[in-house]
C-alpha cells in the first residue's frame, strides 16, 4: 500500500471517524482547558471541578446519543433524544455504521458504545464526589482532574481498541495518570509508598505485554485483533495443536504476556500484590476510581482480545479452549484468595481491595466460560453463539452494578473518613447513631455490602446469577467448569462472613464514649442514596429486566 | 558466515527482555528497577523494527516502536517524579524501604 492510497482511504473515512469519537475528543479538549485555565490564570475565577464536570456531562451526552441512535435505529421517540441527535449531526452512514474506524484501529458497535456510556457516566458520579469530599484542594484542581479524565480517556480508547498496538497504547493511556493518582496525596508517607509499588509493578508488566504484542504481531504479520486468528489457522496449515509445535509455542507465550499486562489491571492473583497497597495508600475517591473504571475497561478489552482468537478450525478451538480453562483457573484462585485475604483486615480501604480482587475472580469466570461455550463441539447441547451471548451479557450486567456498588462502598469510605478521620474498621462503630445524613450513608453502606455478596433482592445477586448459569451451562462442554462454578458458590458464601463482620461493627457495636456524634453534611446523604438507588433497582424492579436485555442486544453485536 | 537475518534481531531483542526482567527482580534502588523496565521496552521495540523489515507486519512495526518510545518516556517522567516523591518522604529510594503498606 503505497502512501498515496492510505491517505486517501485516510481522509475518505475521516468524517465517519470524527462523528463517533466526539466524546473523546470532547473529553480531550477538557483535559486542555483544565491545564490552560492554570497557566492562563482563571482557575482561580472558575472552579476546575465545574470545567471537569461541564465537560464530562457534554461527552456523556454525545455518548448517550450514539447509543440511543444505535439502539433505536435513528428513530427516536422522545423530543430530546432526537433533537440531541440532529445537535450532533449523527447519520446512518457514520454513527449508524458499525465497523472498524480511524483506518482499523479502533472498533465501533453495540458493545464498545455501552461500555463507553457507562464510563463516562462513572466519571461523571466520581467528579461529583470529588466535589463532595474535596479531596483535590483549589491549589491542585486542575491537575486531578485533567488526570482523571486523561485516565477515561484512555478507558474509552481500550474498550474500542481493534488493534494489538491500541491495546498497549490504551492500557498506558490509562495506568499513567493512575500511577499520579495513587500519589497525589503529596507528603503523606503512605501515599508516596503506594505510588511507588503501583509504578514499578505496573511500569514491568506493561513491558512485558508490550513483548508479548511484539511476539504475536510478528508472527501473524499484523496486529489487527478481528484477523489474529484467521492468520493464525493459515500460518498452521494442517497442523493440529500442540506446544510442541514453534508457532504455537511462540504465539502462546505470546498471548499469555499480554494477559499478564491485562491481569496486572485486573489486580488478578498472582499479579494482585499492588492493589491492597495502592488502594489503602490513595485516597478513597482514587480507589473507587481504579477499582470500578480500570476493571471494566480492561474487561472490555480482554473480551475483545479472546475473541480475536475465536473461529471455526479445530487448532483455533483447540487453543481457545486451552485459554478459556487456564482462565478460569486464574478466576477461581484469584477469587478464593480475595476472600480469604479479607477476612483479617482490619482497614475498611485495604478489605474492599481483596474484595475487588475477589470480584474480579467471578467476572473473569464469564471471560472463561465465554472461551469455553465458544468452541462447543458440534452436537452438544449447547448453542455456541446463545451461549456466548449470555456469557458476555453475565459480564456486562456484573460490571453495571459492580459500577454503583463498589462506587457507593468507596464513597461511603470518603465521606466517613472527612467526618472521623480515620478508614480503620474499628472507627465505624456505632456509626448508625449518628446524624440523619449518617444513618443514610449506613444503610447505603449495607445495600453495597449485601449487593457485593450477592443476597437476594439487590442487583448483585442477578449478576451473580447470571455469571454463574453462564459458567454452568458451559460445564456441559467440559466438565471442569463445573469445579469453578461450585468453588465460586463457596466462595459467595465465604465471603459474607466478613462484610457482615463490618455491619455489625456499625449496627450493634456501641459508639466509643470519647466520640461526637458523626453528622455528616446532607448533600452527602443525597448523593449517596442516589447512586445506592440503582442497585435495589436492578434488583427488583423492571429496569433489570431492561438492563439484562440491552446486555443481551449488544453481547449479540460482537457474534455477528 | 550467514549474514544477519531476522532471528540475530530477534536473539538481541530476547536478551535485553530478560536482562531488563533480571535488572527489575533484582534491583533494590527505584531507579535501578526502572532502568530494569526501560531494558525489556527497547527489546520488544528491536523485536518490532526487525519484524517490520524480515516480515509482512511492515510499517505497523516501525510505526508501533515510535509509538513505544513516546510512551516510554511518558512513562518514564512519571515515574521518576513519584521516585522523587517517595524520597522526599522516606529519604531513601531503597524500594525495600517501602515497607508500612503490608496485611
Amino acid at each position: 500500500m503505497t502512501a498515496n492510497t492510505l491517505i486517501h482511504d485516510l481522509l475518505r473515512e475521516l468524517p465517519r471517524s470524527v462523528e463517533i469519537f466526539v466524546p473523546e475528543l470532547i473529553l480531550s479538549a477538557t483535559v486542555v482547558c483544565l491545564l490552560l485555565s492554570r497557566i492562563v490564570g482563571c482557575d482561580k475565577k472558575i472552579p476546575p471541578c465545574w470545567t471537569a464536570i461541564i465537560g464530562s456531562l457534554l461527552a456523556f451526552m454525545a455518548i448517550f446519543a450514539q447509543f440511543m441512535y444505535l439502539k433505536s435505529g435513528a428513530d427516536a421517540k422522545t423530543q430530546v433524544v432526537r433533537s440531541l441527535f440532529e445537535i450532533l449531526q449523527l447519520s446512518a452512514d457514520g454513527v449508524g455504521t458499525i465497523g472498524p474506524y480511524f483506518s482499523g484501529l479502533l472498533m465501533h458497535d453495540h458493545f464498545g458504545t455501552l461500555f463507553r456510556l457507562g464510563l463516562l457516566l462513572f466519571l461523571v458520579l466520581m467528579i461529583t464526589l470529588t466535589v463532595l469530599t474535596g479531596i483535590p484542594d483549589s491549589e491542585d484542581g486542575p491537575d486531578f482532574y485533567a488526570l482523571m479524565c486523561g485516565a477515561t480517556v484512555g478507558m474509552l480508547l481500550a474498550v474500542t481498541a481493534n488493534n494489538l498496538l491500541m491495546l498497549f497504547v490504551a492500557v498506558e493511556m490509562m495506568s499513567v495518570p493512575s500511577y499520579v493518582m495513587v500519589g497525589f496525596l503529596k507528603g503523606r508517607k503512605l501515599s508516596s509508598e503506594a505510588a511507588l509499588k503501583y509504578v514499578v509493578y505496573g511500569a514491568g508488566t506493561a513491558g512485558v505485554m508490550l513483548y508479548g504484542i511484539s511476539l504475536i504481531a510478528g508472527l501473524l504479520g499484523s496486529g489487527s485483533l478481528p484477523e489474529m486468528g484467521d492468520r493464525f489457522a493459515f500460518l498452521m496449515g494442517k497442523q493440529t495443536f500442540s506446544l510442541a509445535s514453534g508457532e504455537t509455542i511462540t504465539l502462546v507465550l505470546g498471548i499469555i504476556m499480554v494477559l499478564v499486562g491485562l491481569a496486572f489491571k485486573l489486580s488478578l492473583v498472582p499479579f494482585h500484590f499492588w492493589a491492597p497497597d495502592a488502594f489503602e495508600g490513595a485516597s478513597a475517591e482514587v480507589g473507587g476510581f481504579l477499582s470500578v473504571g480500570s476493571k471494566a475497561a480492561v474487561f472490555a478489552l480482554m473480551v475483545r482480545f479472546v475473541l480475536g482468537f475465536d473461529g471455526e478450525v479445530p487448532v483455533l478451538q483447540s487453543l481457545s479452549t486451552f485459554l478459556g480453562i487456564g482462565l478460569g483457573v486464574m478466576a477461581v484462585i484469584s477469587m478464593t484468595f480475595g476472600n480469604l485475604a479479607a477476612y483479617t483486615q482490619t482497614n475498611m480501604k485495604r478489605l474492599l481491595a481483596y474484595s475487588t480482587i475477589a470480584h474480579a475472580g467471578y467476572m473473569l469466570l464469564a471471560v472463561s466460560a465465554l472461551l469455553v461455550t465458544l468452541n462447543a463441539p458440534s452436537g452438544s447441547s449447547v448453542n455456541p453463539s446463545e451461549g456466548a451471548v449470555h456469557c458476555v451479557e453475565g459480564l456486562t450486567y456484573y460490571l453495571a452494578v459492580y459500577l454503583f456498588m463498589n462506587l457507593t462502598a468507596f464513597a461511603v469510605v470518603a465521606l466517613v473518613r472527612n467526618e472521623t478521620f480515620s478508614e480503620e474498621i474499628s472507627a465505624y462503630r456505632g456509626l448508625i447513631s449518628g446524624g440523619p445524613a449518617t444513618k443514610v450513608l449506613c444503610v447505603c453502606l449495607a445495600f453495597s455490602l449485601f449487593s457485593l455478596v450477592g443476597l437476594p433482592p439487590f442487583g448483585g445477586f442477578f449478576a451473580k446469577v447470571l455469571i454463574f448459569m453462564a459458567a454452568f451451562n458451559a460445564g456441559s462442554i467440559h466438565w471442569i467448569m463445573w469445579v469453578f462454578v461450585v468453588i465460586a458458590g463457596m466462595n459467595t458464601a465465604f465471603s459474607l462472613y466478613y462484610y457482615l463482620r463490618v455491619l455489625k461493627t456499625i449496627f450493634i457495636d456501641p459508639p466509643p464514649a470519647d466520640r461526637l456524634p458523626v453528622n455528616a453534611p446532607s448533600l452527602a446523604g443525597w448523593y449517596v442514596a442516589l447512586i445506592a438507588l440503582p442497585l435495589v433497582v436492578l434488583g427488583m424492579s423492571p429496569l433489570q429486566d431492561d438492563l439484562s436485555r440491552t446486555a443481551q442486544f449488544v453481547a449479540s453485536s460482537l457474534f455477528k | 558466515m550467514d549474514s544477519v537475518g531476522l532471528n540475530h534481531y530477534l536473539f538481541v531483542g530476547a536478551v535485553l527482555f530478560v536482562c531488563g526482567i533480571v535488572c527489575m527482580a533484582t534491583k533494590r534502588n527505584a531507579i535501578g528497577v526502572l532502568m530494569g523496565v526501560e531494558l525489556v521496552l527497547n527489546g520488544a521495540n528491536i523485536n518490532f523494527v526487525a519484524l517490520s523489515r524480515y516480515t509482512p507486519l511492515g510499517l505497523d512495526g516501525q510505526v508501533s516502536s515510535m509509538f513505544v518510545i513516546v510512551l516510554a518516556a511518558a512513562e518514564a517522567a512519571v515515574a521518576l517524579a513519584i521516585a522523587l516523591n517517595f524520597y522526599n518522604n522516606h529519604l531513601s529510594i531503597d524500594v525495600d524501604r517501602a515497607d508500612d503498606l503490608r496485611g
